[in-house]
């Protein structure tokens, strides 16, 4: 059966390539999904990086959330350790950090780096375009402004956040901001210094957060789309509970309320945002572990539904020397008034370690990457209850860290 | 009486003008001297400014220096910025970057990051046209230099334990970050070598390597540079080691490329070492101490520059003997054994000032300039160019917290 996709698939490349050929056009809604790995190591313990990857770099598969049919992931571009990526607003670029972590390259290259690649609308293939330093070490994070023209990169290794300039064609340019932060946190084992996980900007464009997980806040800037320059915002920051590590934010689409995942306490905090003055103001702390789960709760990735109406965080647990689990996506209903949340439902992830998920741009599916069973699964969603459903289908990809999604050209 | 001052530099900077385009063009050695400073503060010590809002400077000066008779003029404003505490002159002469050094407690809270702005030197004045600022890609960024090509600056980011190099375009302002180097580790000094510290960066003679000397750990980092790419990467072996807290600050070689010479700041030693440019290698040859036997107190050594002679080592040493006294600070003057590469002492003159941070030897070679920081003063030595010997001429300028000096020629 496998085999057959593949073939199928390799038919299909070819097709492609002969010049000037009529090809059977693409169904509508079809999608590019984009895979970022770590091809260096496994996971990342302690700080220092664990086991094994077979992975080259970010892999794609076509997608038809229609009928949920995907093709066999190939490789779309060959790079070390694609740990982030981010989708240009014009669907035409993608943007990838390099994590660099102490233990890969010589031992005194210390860098992360940042590629920009144009994307092949029909192979979904991916084009080199330049290569930066984020000025920064262990770079986990990249996302773009709404505008397009810049890429903001959460630094963790070096305790910064930076923004480059990208060009008309692309390609990435100078930095036009970097902040270093300064401080620590309640927990001598994560956060002896300050570690950028996540940096997005607001609604507007007119403000970046930037979650810190060693320092336990969340960073406001003003962001200036002119310059690209940040500048901290008064106050600067919403400190949340000590010890949380706060890891990813999501904005609500309407823009009026914010979700801080924190990283090591699993809790949600849900907080109202005023674009006018750009400040956070909690509203609810949401739990995510069940109360008598002694362990560890790794929480990493947290999403909104395209429909507003739901959200979804993932958790990597640990009980112990290699006791993993039991790993979950939490899904909880939105309250479209207060912003609050209500749990529906966790589900297990079909894996070990769900680092990242992504919901497709329909709202169709969930997609569960799973770092260290090597394994993405699909879940239906359920646009009226948010509830997931094994869908049966599932890539093999080595060491999957972060998905995204390009509409793919018909 | 500043007013005056002020009014008395613009007719002098009008004549300046008259002079250079009508009757007396400017003779061949006539230099503008730039003057970088510090403006929000006096100076750093552990990390943290002291004299916060004592500096009345606002930004890098610029006075015409004649190396025939020693003589400067007084100095007036080139450009406006905060804390140009580094300057770089790019090799053609037409442009100078300056890093704006971003301590802790300026600037608002969290704003913790240095900059680095290009300027364009107005060849007649002498004036400063900013073209355009970029981060430094770090915090505290306390030098800057410029490849061989012209066509990269390189950045040390004392705070945040960074080496950057970022992209000259050919109209001279600055584009991208191409190499980015963390420092990783520490040393022995818990007050200031609890994490990396770079200081200093500078291309060999070949433009094939960089030299970081990092005060916090002790260590002589030596990175492969890549003048296509403005790439840096870490060769083997990757680095010399300075005396456990020594704290290595400036580096420089020799004219003939043969020897590099280390300053260390705190324990004020030089260390001579062989470079072995088809290897990018530095071997110990020979540390010689600035610090007299019998001094008892605080050394913090800054600048070192080598005569364009080749014959004889400068550096300079800011001293206290307690909380109270400062000095007594020195310029030390060492000759230099052509063979060996090795120094023997010559004397340690009085620096004119307290604080001398940084001085600049004429590109003639005839007089040494010392910027004495705490003292705000520049003061003219003249040098004997047989036995290296300085002699104060008692010329000088009043520049509030003067911090680094380069020269440009001024085209007749």
């Amino acid at each position: 059966m496998k085999l057959i996709r593949h073939l199928g698939w390799l038919a299909f490349s070819l097709v492609l390539s002969v010049p000037y050929a009529r090809t059977a056009p693409a169904p509508a809604g079809e999608y590019f999904v984009y895979f970022g790995t770590y091809t260096g190591f496994t996971y990342m313990k302690e700080g220092l990086p664990a086991g094994g990857s077979h992975s080259k770099g970010i892999y794609v598969s076509r997608f038809q959330p229609a009928t949920g049919a995907i093709g066999k992931p190939e490789l779309a571009a060959e790079i070390v350790n694609p740990a982030f990526l981010a989708v240009h607003p014009n669907q035409r670029f993608l943007y990838v950090a390099t994590e660099d972590p102490m233990s890969l390259g010589p031992d005194f290259d210390h860098a992360s780096y940042v590629s920009a690649f144009a994307i092949d609308p029909k192979s979904g293939k991916l084009h080199l375009l330049n290569t930066l330093p984020t000025g920064g070490t262990s770079t986990c994070y990249l996302s773009i402004d709404k505008t397009g023209h810049y890429v903001l990169m959460a630094n963790f290794g070096s305790s910064s956040v930076t923004v480059l300039r990208i060009k008309d064609d692309g390609s990435l340019a100078e930095q036009t901001a970097f902040m270093k932060h300064v401080g620590k946190g309640k927990d001598p084992s994560f956060q002896s210094k300050p570690h950028p996980h996540s940096i997005d900007v607001s609604p507007d464009n007119r403000y970046a957060i930037v979650s810190d997980l060693g320092v336990d806040k969340l960073f406001i800037y003003r962001f200036d789309a002119a310059t690209g320059a940040l500048s901290p915002d008064d106050p600067p920051f919403f400190a949340v509970e000590p010890g949380g590590g706060p890891r990813h934010f999501v904005f609500d689409s309407a823009g009026k309320f914010g979700y801080s995942l924190k990283e090591m306490s699993g809790f949600v905090t849900v907080l109202a945002w005023d674009p006018s003055r750009g400040t956070l103001t909690s509203a609810q702390d949401a739990r995510t572990l069940a109360p008598d789960f002694i362990g560890s709760s790794d929480s990493a990735e947290i999403a909104i539904h395209p429909n507003g109406k739901f959200l979804y965080e993932s958790n990597r647990r640990f009980r112990g020397p290699d006791l993993w689990g039991p790993d979950t996506i939490g899904v909880f209903s939105i309250d479209p008034a207060k912003g609050t949340l209500t749990e529906v439902e966790q589900v297990p992830p079909g894996g070990t370690m769900p680092r990242n998920f992504a919901i497709d741009p329909t709202g169709s599916y969930l997609f569960s990457a799973n770092e260290l069973t090597g394994n993405v699964v699909l879940f239906r969603v359920d646009g009226n209850t948010g509830r997931l459903s094994p869908s049966k289908t599932e890539l093999k990809i080595d060491v999957p860290v972060c998905i995204t999604f390009v509409p793919a050209e018909r | 009486m500043r007013r005056m001052r002020y009014a008395f530099g613009l007719v002098f900077a009008f004549g300046l003008a008259i002079l250079a385009v009508s009757a007396a063009p400017a003779e061949d050695n006539d230099f503008f001297l730039y003057v970088g400073t510090y403006t929000g503060f006096k100076y750093v010590h552990h990390s943290q400014p002291y004299g916060r809002g004592e500096s009345h400077s606002k930004g890098i000066y610029v006075s015409r220096f004649r190396a025939a008779t020693g003589e400067l003029s007084e100095p007036e404003l080139a450009g406006e910025m905060i804390n140009p505490s580094f300057l770089a002159i790019s090799p053609n002469h037409r442009f100078l970057y300056a890093v704006s050094e971003d301590p802790l407690s300026v600037g608002p809270p969290l704003d913790h990051s240095s900059y680095v702005s290009a300027f364009a030197i107005d060849p007649t004045t002498g004036k400063l046209r900013r073209l355009n600022t970029v981060p430094a890609s770090g915090t505290s960024t306390c030098f800057i230099s410029m490849d061989k090509t012209g066509r990269y600056v390189m950045m040390a980011n004392f705070g945040s334990g960074s080496v950057s190099v970022v992209r000259v375009k050919e109209d001279g302002s600055l584009g991208e970050l191409t190499g980015f180097i963390q420092d990783v580790g520490h040393s022995v000094d818990p007050s200031i070598q609890m994490e990396p510290h770079p200081h200093s960066i500078l291309v060999s003679p070949d433009n094939r390597y960089v030299i970081v000397s990092d005060l916090g750990l002790d260590k002589v980092l030596i990175f492969g540079f890549d003048a296509a790419t403005g790439k840096l990467s870490p060769p083997d072996p990757p680095f010399a080691s300075v005396y456990p807290g020594g704290g290595p600050r400036h580096f420089a070689f020799a004219p003939a490329g043969k020897f590099g010479y280390q300053l260390s700041e705190m324990s004020g030693s030089v260390d001579v070492y062989a470079w072995d440019p088809a290897k990018g290698m530095l071997t110990g040859v020979q540390r010689a101490q600035t610090v007299p036997h019998d001094f008892f107190g605080g050394n913090h050594s800054g600048e070192i520059e080598i005569h364009p002679n080749g014959k004889f080592l400068y550096e300079s040493n800011r001293r206290t003997q307690s909380e109270f006294v400062r000095g007594p600070d020195t310029i030390g003057v060492f000759s230099i054994d052509p063979k060996t590469g090795t120094l023997a002492p010559v004397e340690q003159s009085l620096s004119g000032g307290i604080m001398p941070r940084n001085f600049k030897v004429d590109p003639t070679g005839s007089y040494l300039l010392a910027a004495n920081q705490l003292s705000n003063n520049v003061v003219v030595f003249k040098i004997d160019g047989t036995t290296g010997r300085l002699s104060n001429t008692g010329k000088e300028i009043k520049v509030d917290t003067p911090v680094c000096l380069q020269f440009v020629p001024v085209q007749p």
